[in-house]
């Protein structure tokens, strides 16, 4: 369960780019959150700039292939390594992603929707259990940005993921661009699904930049976080209270300046929501 | 449609070549006034391609170099074509490019380009290969006098052992440096070469042949600092002297671990 007090406050995404300024700056980033899959390697400089950041900041991995909802078996000897991962890290939780990425023959390294049915409902809540199992703690999902509906949808995205984390204990990470550009694509209303969310569940906040394609937008996480999303996060943080947010940047990387700047307006407007300040414009 | 049913007709679609749906896989989705389901479907199929594209492009980069944009993707998306993913990670995608290349292009074209794969992606084997200790001048100073002999090393886990026999390592270097391209060439004899990483640093190193079949024998044959001295003993009161240079280069560079007791 997500209370205030269990914040880590504001984190970035840990980027090889800015490895060695990390170190060298101790910038004030409160953690950081790793791709789990950069660092399921034997040796090198990823684990060894793991280490040395990892002894001085709070971690949190992050993982892209667990295809929690995948036609295939789980993938044991990826959990192991996980787990192994874990060990090593001791992550402040560990999350991945309410999507599917394989496929029954192949890797499609993506993050693909989920038809929000009862039989999804059912498959994946079954491998959240097989996964909490392994990981021997609460399993934390997030929301994709999608650009396809299936017309056989029972549920809205937001009662899914209620029902899913209800019937497996899996907590939620709420990545409130994807929302903002779901919302956009699909037609629905951005605030009823955070707001119908399970609060107690929102583990963490995922803040990050979108690309506007005219009528439709991708979500690229390589821009700065546009206006109306940071509008939709005060307005999430009025509600839920504070939150461990991040902010994740995988492409076109500023300088590290210029994301700290960006992280601090994130403080700044988490500080305004929960004074209870008018929406930021 | 079941889900798995539905799933196989997605991943179908993605990895088909052409990005028109099946008829029953557009009945399965629903538009929106923002974003068709065709439109939709058309941003995941270019992005499975523009991620995969990247990511081999990041691991080939003097391949990429050489063929230029569309001669490389063309190449990339036949090897996608015959070797879909199959590993958890976007690292070891590229893993049977070279391999590939050898059956994909005419003898004459294969051998230049899937020894420079080879070069490159041994380069990304040793980057993030196992750590382990490399045996130091130090300890090697500190080893007594009788040990010598009987003294055994192997290589350490990142060391990747390549033979080139074209100027592969010239083609690397001059995308490494953006300098001109010099244009592939057959060497005059076969060369080792020598990709490893050092502490955090990969490094590279061509050996002539007489010390590749030294650190062979040493490093991966098992023959103790005695053996070595005797291989070398056409070199008469020279050999330990050579064999003494050469361990010391080997341990200079972070080549070798101390192999324990028996082989």
């Amino acid at each position: 369960m997500s209370t205030g007090q269990d914040s880590l406050g504001f984190g970035l995404g840990l980027r090889s780019e800015y490895y060695q300024e990390i170190l060298e700056q101790r910038p004030a980033v409160d953690w950081f959150e790793i791709v789990s899959e950069n660092y399921l390697v034997d040796g090198g400089k990823a684990l060894y700039f793991l280490d040395a950041i990892g002894e001085r900041y709070p971690l949190v991995m992050h993982g892209v292939s667990l295809s929690i909802g995948g036609p295939h078996e789980l993938d044991r000897d990826y959990l192991r390594r996980l787990k192994h991962l874990a060990a090593r890290v001791q992550p402040a939780w560990i999350s991945d992603h309410l999507c599917w990425s394989r496929g029954n023959a192949h890797q499609l390294h993506d993050l693909l929707p989920l038809p929000y049915t009862e039989e999804s409902l059912q498959h994946v809540a079954a491998r959240v259990r097989q996964v909490q199992d392994v990981i021997e703690r609460p399993l934390v999902l997030e929301n994709v940005s999608s650009y396809l509906r299936c017309a056989d949808d029972q549920f809205s995205e937001w009662q899914f993921l209620s029902a899913l984390s209800e019937l497996s204990g899996c907590e939620l990470l709420l990545d409130v661009n994807n929302v903002y550009v779901s919302a956009r694509n699909h037609g629905f209303d951005a605030w009823e699904f955070i707001s119908s969310l399970p609060q107690q569940r929102i583990r963490q906040l995922h803040l990050a930049g979108h690309s506007d394609y005219g009528s439709y937008l991708i979500d690229t996480h390589d821009q700065p976080v546009s206006d109306p999303v940071w509008q939709l996060y005060q307005r999430t943080l009025q509600h839920l209270g504070p939150v461990s947010t991040l902010l994740e940047r995988d492409d076109h990387f500023p300088a590290l300046d210029e994301l700290l700047t960006e992280l601090n307006k994130a403080r700044s407007v988490a500080a305004a929501a929960l004074n209870g300040a008018p929406l930021c414009a | 449609m079941r889900l798995s049913d539905w799933q196989a007709e997605v991943q179908r679609y993605l990895l088909n070549g052409d990005a028109t749906p099946h008829p029953v896989l557009q009945a399965s989705l629903l538009g929106s006034a923002a974003l068709t389901a065709e439109q939709g479907l058309a941003i995941y199929h270019n992005a499975y391609r523009a991620r995969l594209l990247e990511t081999l492009r990041g691991d080939y980069p003097a391949v990429h170099g050489w063929l230029g944009d569309e001669e490389f993707d063309a190449l990339a998306l036949a090897y996608l074509n015959a070797h879909p993913s199959q590993h958890y990670s976007l690292r070891w995608l590229g893993a049977q490019l070279a391999d590939f290349i050898e059956g994909y292009l005419v003898p004459a074209q294969a051998a230049p380009l899937s020894e420079l794969a080879r070069l490159e992606w041994a380069f990304t084997l040793a980057f993030d290969a196992l750590d382990a200790d490399a045996l130091s001048m130090a300890q090697m100073a500190a080893l007594a006098a009788e040990d010598w002999p009987t003294l055994q090393v192997r290589l350490l886990p990142s060391v990747q052992w390549l033979t080139c026999r074209h100027n592969s390592l010239a083609l690397w270097r001059a995308c490494k440096e953006q300098s001109e391209f010099p244009g592939s060439q057959p060497l005059p004899e076969a060369q080792t070469c020598l990709v490893w990483r050092d502490q955090l640093v990969t490094r590279y190193r061509s050996l002539a042949a007489d010390e590749a079949t030294a650190l062979q024998g040493m490093a991966v044959q098992g023959w103790n600092f005695a053996e070595l001295c005797a291989e070398l003993s056409g070199l008469g009161e020279q050999a330990p002297v050579q064999a003494v240079t050469w361990l010391r280069q080997w341990l200079s560079d972070g080549l070798l671990q101390r192999q324990s007791a028996g082989r």
